[in-house]
């Protein structure tokens, strides 16, 4: 029988405490059977969890959960690494160390201790965003394995079936195993490019969840969130002596993040910059971001996370829309669009260049787009243009690509404000 | 030990001063019916869980709750041919128990249709019975 003390406990359960000793506990495991036994990490993780419920469930929370489910771990790695079965299979240190019952409980306590669990989740990332994995199963097997996602959650974060999202996750297996990817941080020599395959996905996973591209909901906080905490890992990582682009990348994202709760009203209605409240915006996420953004200046290297993080601390920085520097955020897009040629930041300069140099030259910039591939299709582009046609008086125009950019919205609150600019392109005659 | 004793006796004292009767609810589920759930949702769960036992225990009415192992026996047939036949745990099996108090069957069947099994998990079901208490023999 339980004391009452635990059911105090429940409200100091932290939030996600299950999905973020998911996240460990596989990363740990995998050390231990090695990463070609993943799926078998996940399970044993699985029935852990399992175990602590249906015991948690008649005998309430224990008083220190997370050594308990730990302990249950333990255990079932140790009774893994004895089996016959697996004593066949090519084996990984780690195990070699639990084989033997001189060895086994101080290989334990290390494996299972906070910072060589922080390493193995580190580890992970470079496993989950190898480059021999393609793009879509490295973003679902990151949430599966780091974020403890289940695939009915993944595939409702990218509006896809379980079963899509299980046939990305057994081929990443798959290809896991085949390639024999290892798990550890990169040698020095691969060490740059491989982080920047496992910030790219970090920074999907973060758009993904900023950026809805469709669904009901316009942000999706927990994918901003799982972005954030694995950029922080990796922030503190030893292994890793340049964290230039990291910083950066965690700037970027936490300037973006304290715009959130203004981004959407009470309606679920997407509210423009230039209409939020900015007494809305969140002191405590900014400051954050500064500080990142201030840590990031450690070399010459710009990359594209750090214009990126300017243009949003420019935003951030300025008192109200009015007084926004659009002369210097123009100048972090001409410096971006060097880095990077796409449409996308071709359309994102247009609204800067239309603040400097008025909505005519920036209709005649986007127009010059207008083929390109991702744009011709792209809802955004079009609200944009039909925006400038707006502020040009050109109603018509106007209402023609506020039409083709509710058409091709997939998200009811975008079309809901597209609706009405459009009504004030009626209001004025077109 | 002790500490189950002490338990029984503060019950046997509360049950004769406000005439409160034993129930025991038990638990009946498809093997681990809550496998499915992911690891967020089964946190949840356990939320709701701990939100009903603590309400329980705070109006006096948890005496006591365990789960039982998913394996075991299931001994059948007569003295001197007894058998031990297997567990199987992919059939219905008893999960656990709840011992409660009510003052009467209506209140412990509530009790019991309040117990978040039947949110999260699927297809478990709970008996309700109530404890025989044979007056001067064992009450």
């Amino acid at each position: 029988m339980a004391t009452e003390s635990s059911y105090d406990n429940v409200p100091r359960l932290v939030d996600h405490l299950f999905r973020h000793e998911t996240g460990k506990l596989v990363a740990v495991l995998t050390r231990i059977f090695g990463p070609h036994h993943l799926e078998l990490a996940e399970d044993v993780v699985q029935d852990t969890l399992l175990e602590a419920i249906n015991v948690w469930n008649y005998k309430g929370i224990p008083e220190h959960p997370i050594p308990w489910l730990y302990k249950v771990a333990k255990n079932k790695a140790l009774n893994i690494v004895n089996r016959e079965k697996y004593k066949r299979e090519y084996a990984t240190a780690a195990a070699h160390l639990l084989k033997s019952e001189w060895t086994a409980n101080a290989a334990l306590e290390t494996l299972f201790s906070e910072s060589e669990i922080r390493d193995d989740q580190l580890r992970m990332m470079f496993t989950c965003c190898h480059p021999a994995i393609s793009g879509d199963s490295q973003v679902a097997l990151t949430l599966k394995t780091l974020c403890g996602f289940s695939l009915s959650e993944i595939a409702r974060a990218f509006l896809t079936t379980e079963e899509n999202i299980n046939k990305r996750l057994v081929r990443a297996r798959q290809k896991i195993r085949e390639e024999k990817i290892s798990f550890e941080v990169p040698q020095p020599e691969h060490l740059e490019d491989r982080l920047d395959a496992v910030l790219q996905t970090i920074y999907l996973l973060f758009n993904e969840g900023y950026n809805a591209s469709t669904g009901p909901y316009l942000i999706r906080y927990e994918l901003c969130a799982e972005a954030i905490r694995l950029t922080e890992i990796i922030s503190v990582s030893s292994s890793i002596v340049d964290k230039s682009k990291v910083f950066a990348c965690l700037a970027l994202m936490y300037l973006n993040a304290s715009r959130f709760s203004a981004r959407q009203n009470a309606q679920g209605e997407i509210v423009t910059m230039a209409e939020q409240d900015r007494s809305q915006w969140d002191k405590l996420l900014m400051a954050k971001g500064f500080a990142y953004l201030d840590q990031a200046a450690t070399n010459k290297n710009i990359s594209v996370y750090h214009i990126l993080a300017a243009i949003s601390a420019y935003h951030c920085s300025a008192a109200n829309f009015a007084s926004t520097d659009w002369n210097s955020i123009l100048l972090l897009y001409d410096k971006l669009s060097e880095l990077d040629r796409s449409p996308l930041v071709a359309l994102n300069r247009a609204i800067a260049l239309s603040k400097v140099s008025g909505p005519e030259t920036a209709i005649a910039e986007l127009e010059k787009l207008k083929d390109l591939s991702p744009l011709k299709s792209y809802h955004l582009y079009y609200s944009t243009l039909g925006e400038f046609y707006m502020q040009a008086g050109r109603f018509t125009e106007a209402k023609n690509a506020l039409t083709t950019a509710i058409a091709l919205s997939q998200l009811p609150a975008e079309q809901e404000l597209l609706r009405k600019r459009l009504e004030i392109c009626n209001q004025n005659g077109a | 030990m002790g500490h189950f004793c002490f338990k029984g006796v503060k019950t046997i004292n509360h049950l004769k001063s406000k005439k409160m009767k034993e129930f025991m609810l038990l638990i009946r589920t498809q093997g681990d019916h809550l496998a499915e759930l992911s690891p967020e949702q089964q946190q949840q769960h356990l939320k709701k869980v701990m939100t009903y036992m603590g309400g329980l225990m705070q109006s006096g009415k948890l005496n006591s709750a365990q789960p039982l192992d998913m394996e075991g026996v299931i001994i059948s047939g007569a003295a001197g041919k007894l058998k031990d036949g297997p567990f199987n745990e992919t059939k219905e099996v008893i999960a656990g128990y709840f011992l409660v108090q009510a003052n009467s069957l209506e209140e412990a069947i509530q009790i019991a249709k309040e117990n978040p099994v039947f949110e999260d998990g699927t297809g478990a079901r709970i008996e309700v019975r109530p404890i025989k208490v044979m007056e001067g023999i064992n009450g």
